[in-house]
């Protein structure tokens, strides 16, 4: 009897929830929503917030403001994100580092509602031009002859790059030893020679690729890059390295889906806007980034810490 | 080349727009720098959406304005109030503010815009002229050279401080203890955190100094019986004299060139370069032992080098699309945003962004010294409110602005607990100066370090028979061993016998400033 009566409430509550959404839905959003992120400002996601925010406030009026919590691995982000209301004007820009934390423990990725990825990125090994190295098989054959001896250059510790390195090193055989670096310094030290290579996506490398002093020698992606035809995928070599830096946003798992259909149809319109497929385009990010819905992404993520949870039980990091 | 500059002043001229933005990027960039916790970075990352209005020489134009300006910025509140407005500015407030305390804010404040366009000016031209080598040059400096000088600067702190070699020991010790707590940084896994989440991120470097300045000085004033401390009355900024210009022409010739050269290598900006200028110019200086009393050498060296630091680190950004410094590496992504490629190849497809941009910062640095005067002036207007106001001001925008920097509450908590220590050292007579140094360049040393290790397969030989990174080190040994003898010279010589607390130097004490 209790419990129908708790039922019959929560379905009120539900019913009464819904269509409180659904009136608040007309005028949302109506103040700028502020997108909270583990990057630095001026990075990768700091500048994907910003490209997709410009023609986002076009579309709604409202502005994408993104917020930067540095440090601490991710997780000072993810606790400011979950102290703040699921009100609709908070979100969290998540990546592949979200699922690596949910993999290792630290995080729970079901607190979080997926609402669109937007970028599917592919990383790259590019070594400096004065590098032995012409091609990749080259580079595979001097990691096995001795193992570990390679250093390549990573951003982070323990995050996303890591995880690459270590199914490269798993899948290959061909070992290399990472080196974590800030995402300068580690250009800097691939192009001074400390690093024998470095990890990277094709769009911060452009200048240097442009220029001939970065030498791309393979593509961790399905299909080869339009850009860089004559650079093999991991694929073809034979090797199932195809994992990429996605950007996506999500919200809190209890916010209001009619407010969360609002922002996807928003984003999806701002991803097809021609001054954001022009800074698709600048970044080599068109090949691979298909906006992915609430539920398209679940799926997606799904799979993604499935994959990930497997390198990381392989690299000894989950038990 | 002069063509690309008279294509660069051509467009300038075509757009006069440029002028009015770089003016109003000085003034924001000054009253960024100057407010505490309001820093460059956040000056730039919240103009980037303004950039869109505009086109991208315009934009940058704006941003490399601001940068300029509060770099000069965080000196006022440094001097004026001990608080230091953007990390960068930490070095000022050792000298900065006792001066003021003697009466002589104005000199102090003169000294600090004199050296600071000085340094900028220097920096702009190595910009202009020396770019690409100097870029080639940063490139040389791997994990074992970045190691080698922070270890030089950190040994600087055997030269500091006044009587007792163990206090300044103890305090650099402290500073670089309290640097590896948070995620380590190699493999990510948390240190002395002790189970907090709040700690991951680290003692910050930000909340750290502003609470052991600002916090420290607010506590020290209120603990003061003697309400007669409000000595800093003249505040009317002058430039310093020609005799004291050429007085410390060695330490802004030597600051402006390492501050130059440092901002150049990625990763560190502004404030390792103020930071390790600071540390040469007391181990150069023929009476170390006055530093952090009130020398006007220890305002010229960090000031000129942090300016200096603001070219230098946009010769990374220009010549190779790599940023030299956190506040380069927004405007690198507001680059991107407006759909420039930056790499090495910026100079030839936009030269008359680069150029502009060379023309700006030129303009920035002399415009500033005209605002400069100005703003301090307004500064110090403050310092007419009595002290039971101004102090609980400084305390609450310490707060608002600790938290800005990353929304995180814990930095606040950090602050206060920083303001405790700071207080504490104080109290004690251990040397704020070696404490921060620790605090700065301990990671530097750490990260740089390990890197170097993983490198060279963790042989510590190959990282010192490196020729740059053997000589830096071979010189941190000598500098370690010159400055305890030194100490222990001062200390058994004849002046202020076992005294941690030595007479300030000679200076004029003016009527109304307090004696000690």
């Amino acid at each position: 009897m209790l419990n129908a009566i708790k039922a019959a409430g929560l379905a009120a509550t539900g019913i009464a929830a819904l269509a409180v959404g659904a009136a608040q839905a007309q005028d949302y959003p109506s103040s700028p929503i502020e997108v909270i992120h583990e990057y630095g400002p001026g990075g990768g996601t700091d500048r994907f917030i910003r490209a997709i925010g410009e023609p986002f406030e076009t579309i709604t009026g409202a502005a994408l403001v993104p917020i930067s919590i540095q440090g601490g691995g991710g997780i000072p982000a993810y606790a400011n994100f979950q102290q703040r209301p699921a009100d609709g004007y908070t979100l969290l820009a998540i990546s592949p580092d979200q699922v690596i934390n949910h993999a290792l423990g630290r995080i729970d990725m079901g607190e979080l509602m997926p609402l669109a990825r937007v970028q599917y990125d592919q990383g790259l090994f590019l070594v400096p031009a004065d590098s032995p190295f012409e091609t990749i098989e080259e580079l595979i054959e001097a990691a096995k002859a001795d193992p570990g001896s390679l250093k390549v250059g990573i951003t982070g510790s323990a995050g996303f790059d890591d995880t690459v390195i270590g199914l490269w090193n798993l899948e290959t055989g061909a070992e290399l030893t990472s080196v974590p670096f800030g995402s300068a310094e580690m250009v800097s030290n691939t192009l001074g020679g400390q690093v024998d290579l470095m990890h990277e996506e094709y769009g911060p490398a452009r200048g240097l690729i442009e220029s001939g002093d970065l030498r791309p020698l393979v593509v961790f992606s399905e299909e080869r890059l339009p850009v860089l035809p004559d650079v093999p995928t991991a694929v073809e070599l034979g090797f199932d390295v195809t994992l990429g830096r996605w950007r996506a946003l999500a919200m809190h798992d209890t916010a209001d889906p009619a407010q969360a259909a609002v922002l996807f149809d928003a984003i999806a319109e701002a991803a097809q806007t021609e001054s954001y497929k022009k800074f698709e385009e600048d970044s080599a990010l068109q090949y691979r980034s298909v906006v992915l819905g609430p539920e398209e992404f679940q799926a997606f993520i799904d799979k993604e810490i499935a994959v990930y949870t497997d390198v990381l039980e392989q690299l000894g990091y989950v038990q | 080349m002069l063509e690309a500059y008279v294509d660069a002043l051509a467009y300038m001229a075509g757009n006069p727009i440029t002028f009015v933005l770089i003016a109003a990027s000085v003034v924001w960039g000054i009253a960024f720098g100057a407010v505490p916790g309001l820093t460059g970075i956040v000056g730039v990352a919240l103009l980037i959406p303004f950039t869109f209005l505009f086109d991208p020489t315009e934009g940058l134009l704006l941003l490399a304005g601001v940068y300029v300006g509060s770099t000069f910025g965080g000196s006022i509140s440094a001097i004026l109030f001990n608080t230091p407005g953007s990390p960068e500015a930490a070095c000022t407030a050792l000298d900065g503010y006792p001066m003021a305390k003697r009466g002589e804010a104005g000199k102090a404040l003169g000294i600090a815009l004199a050296s600071s366009a000085i340094g900028g000016v220097f920096g702009t031209i190595v910009l202009m002229l020396l770019a690409p080598p100097m870029a080639q040059l940063a490139l040389q400096f791997g994990p074992a050279e970045y190691f080698a000088l922070a270890v030089l600067g950190i040994t600087a702190i055997a030269s500091i401080g006044s009587g007792s070699i163990l206090k300044g020991l103890v305090a650099g010790l402290l500073g670089l203890a309290v640097a590896t707590v948070g995620l380590d940084p190699i493999t990510g896994m948390p240190r002395y955190t002790f189970g907090s989440s709040e700690l991951l991120t680290g003692i910050g470097f930000v909340p750290a100094i502003i609470g052991v300045f600002a916090l420290a000085e607010v506590l020290q004033r209120v603990s003061e019986s003697d309400r007669s401390a409000d000595a800093i009355t003249n505040v009317s900024t002058k430039l310093p004299s020609l005799a004291e210009f050429m007085a410390t022409r060695y330490t802004l010739l030597r600051s402006s060139a390492l501050g130059s050269f440092i901002g150049a290598l990625p990763g560190v900006g502004a404030t390792t370069a103020a930071f390790i200028s600071y540390s040469e110019a007391v181990r150069w200086s023929r009476r170390p032992e006055r530093f952090g009393t009130g020398e006007p050498e220890g305002i010229a060296a960090p000031e000129s080098a942090n300016n200096a630091a603001v070219g230098g680190s946009m010769i990374p950004l220009l010549a190779l699309g790599i940023p030299g410094s956190a506040t380069t590496a927004v405007m690198l992504g507001g680059l991107t945003i407006h759909g420039i490629v930056p790499g090495p190849l910026l100079m030839q497809q936009n030269p008359i962004l680069v150029f502009s941009v060379f023309i700006g910062m030129m303009l920035a640095n002399l415009l500033m010294l005209v605002i400069g005067i100005r703003a301090a002036r307004y500064f110090a207007l403050v310092l007419r409110a009595p002290y039971a106001l101004v102090g609980p001001a400084i305390v609450v925008m310490c707060m608002t602005g600790v938290y800005a920097i990353n929304s995180n509450v814990a930095d606040i908590a950090i602050m206060l607990a920083f303001g405790v220590v700071g207080f504490g050292l104080r109290r004690l007579g251990y040397p704020i100066a070696c404490f921060i140094i620790g605090l700065v360049l301990g990671p530097i040393a750490e990260v740089s370090l390990r890197q170097g290790l993983i490198l060279s397969d963790r042989d510590f030989v190959e990282i010192l028979t490196r020729p740059i990174a053997g000589t830096l080190l071979l010189l941190s040994v000598l500098s370690l061993l010159y400055g305890i003898y030194g100490q222990y010279r001062r200390k058994n010589g004849g002046q202020g016998l076992g005294s941690a607390n030595p007479a300030p130097p000679a200076a004029k004490v003016r009527a109304g400033g307090e004696g000690t």
